[in-house]
C-alpha cells in the first residue's frame, strides 16, 4: 500500500496532460519522487512540457506536415477563392490564411502526440484533421475578439475546413502517422527513418500531392466556367 | 548499419549512469545519477526523457517495461540498457576525454592533475 503520494484528483491531472505512449512511467516517476505538493506540482511543471516536446519529435514528420500545410492552405485559399475573391487580391488575405493553417498543424501535432502507441484505424487518423480545422475555426472567435484583422471571414474558414478536411484525412489515410508506421518494428526509429520503408511511403506522399494539386486544377476550371 | 555519431557532453553523462545503474537504471534512478556526475549543476527530470528518447532512437540503449510497484502507486517503471551501439560511443568519448586531460596535464602540469583530481574528489562527497 502507498502511505503517502500525490492527491489523486492532482495525480490524474498529470496523467491527463502527459501522452499516452509514456504515461505509465513519467506519472510513476513523478509518484515516486514525491515529497510535498510544492515539489511535485514544480516536478511537474518542470518534466511534462519536456515530455510533450520529446514526444513530439518522435512522431512528427516533417514532410507529412508540409504536405498537410499545403493541403490546409490550399483548401482556405479555394474557399477564397469562391466566396470572396477581394480577400485573395488583398496582400494581407493571403497572409491572414497562415494564421489558422499554423492553427490547423498544431492539432494535427498534438493529435498524433496524444495518440494511443500502435497501429490507428482509418476513423481514429481522420480525427486529426477534424481536431486540427476545429481548433482553427474555434481559434477564429478569439482572433475576432481581440483583433479583427487577423480574423478570417467566416464563410471562407467554413467552407475552407469543408474543402481540406476531406483531403487532409485521405492523405493521412494514404501514409499513416510515423507512429502507426513504426508499430511492431523492433529496430530503433532512426534506422527505420533511414531504410526503404521510407521511401514507399515518399512515393504515396508524392502521388497524394499529385492527386491534390489535379483536384484544384480541375476545380479552379471549372469555377472560371 | 547506422553510424554512430559523435556524443554530447550530457549525452555521455547519461549513458554513464545507465551503464553504473546496470539492471536499476529508469527515469528515477537515471536522474539522481546524473545529477551525482553533473555536480553542480542541476538537471531536470524532462531533460532527462528527452534525452533517454533521443538515444533510444538512435540506437544507443533499449527499454524495456517492470513490473507495477506500490511506491509509484502501482505504475511500472521504463528500465534502459546500453546496446552495443551506445557502449562503442562511449567508449570513444572516454577515450577522447582521457587524451585531453592527458594533453592538459603535460601542459598545465601535474601540479593541476593534483589540483583538480582532489576538488572533483570533493564534490563527489
Amino acid at each position: 500500500m502507498r502511505n503517502s503520494g500525490p492527491p489523486k484528483m492532482l495525480e490524474a491531472t498529470v496523467a491527463f496532460l502527459v501522452p499516452p505512449a509514456c504515461r505509465e512511467e513519467v506519472v510513476g516517476d513523478l509518484c515516486e519522487r514525491y515529497r510535498s505538493l510544492g515539489q511535485y506540482i514544480l516536478d511537474a511543471v518542470r518534466t511534462i512540457p519536456f515530455v510533450i516536446v520529446s514526444r513530439i519529435r518522435r512522431t512528427a514528420c516533417p514532410q507529412m506536415l508540409v504536405m498537410q500545410a499545403f493541403t490546409f492552405y490550399l483548401g482556405l485559399l479555394g474557399a477564397a477563392w469562391l466566396k470572396d475573391r477581394t480577400f485573395v487580391g488583398d496582400e494581407s488575405g493571403l497572409l491572414r490564411l497562415v494564421i489558422p493553417v499554423g492553427i490547423a498543424l498544431l492539432g494535427l501535432v498534438l493529435d498524433d502526440a496524444y495518440a494511443q502507441a500502435g497501429q490507428r484505424s482509418q476513423m481514429a487518423l481522420a480525427r486529426g484533421p477534424v481536431l486540427g480545422l476545429g481548433l482553427a475555426l474555434v481559434s477564429q472567435a478569439f482572433f475576432r475578439a481581440i483583433d479583427a484583422d487577423l480574423a478570417v471571414p467566416g464563410p471562407i474558414m467554413l467552407y475552407g475546413c469543408a474543402l481540406a478536411l476531406p483531403l487532409s484525412s485521405l492523405i493521412r489515410t494514404l501514409i499513416p502517422p510515423v507512429t502507426d508506421q513504426l508499430h511492431q518494428a523492433n529496430i530503433p526509429a532512426d534506422w527505420l527513418k533511414l531504410s526503404g520503408d521510407w521511401r514507399g511511403s515518399s512515393r504515396a506522399g508524392l502521388i497524394a500531392v499529385a492527386v491534390v494539386i489535379a483536384i484544384i486544377i480541375i476545380g479552379t476550371a471549372l469555377v472560371r466556367r | 548499419m547506422a553510424k554512430s555519431d559523435a556524443l554530447g557532453q550530457f549525452e555521455q553523462v547519461v549513458l554513464t549512469a545507465i551503464l553504473s545503474l546496470r539492471q536499476d537504471a529508469y527515469g528515477v534512478t537515471i536522474h539522481a545519477k546524473v545529477e551525482e556526475l553533473a555536480q553542480p549543476k542541476r538537471v531536470s527530470l524532462g531533460a532527462i526523457y528527452v534525452t533517454l528518447d533521443r538515444m533510444e532512437d538512435k540506437g544507443y540503449i533499449s527499454s524495456w517495461m517492470s513490473d507495477p510497484t506500490p511506491e509509484r502507486g502501482g505504475r511500472a517503471k521504463r528500465c534502459y540498457r546500453l546496446e552495443a551501439l551506445g557502449e562503442r560511443a562511449l567508449q570513444e568519448s572516454a577515450a577522447t576525454a582521457l587524451r585531453i586531460s592527458e594533453a592538459v596535464a603535460k601542459i598545465w602540469g601535474k601540479e593541476w592533475a593534483k589540483h583538480w583530481g582532489k576538488q572533483w574528489g570533493k564534490e563527489a562527497g
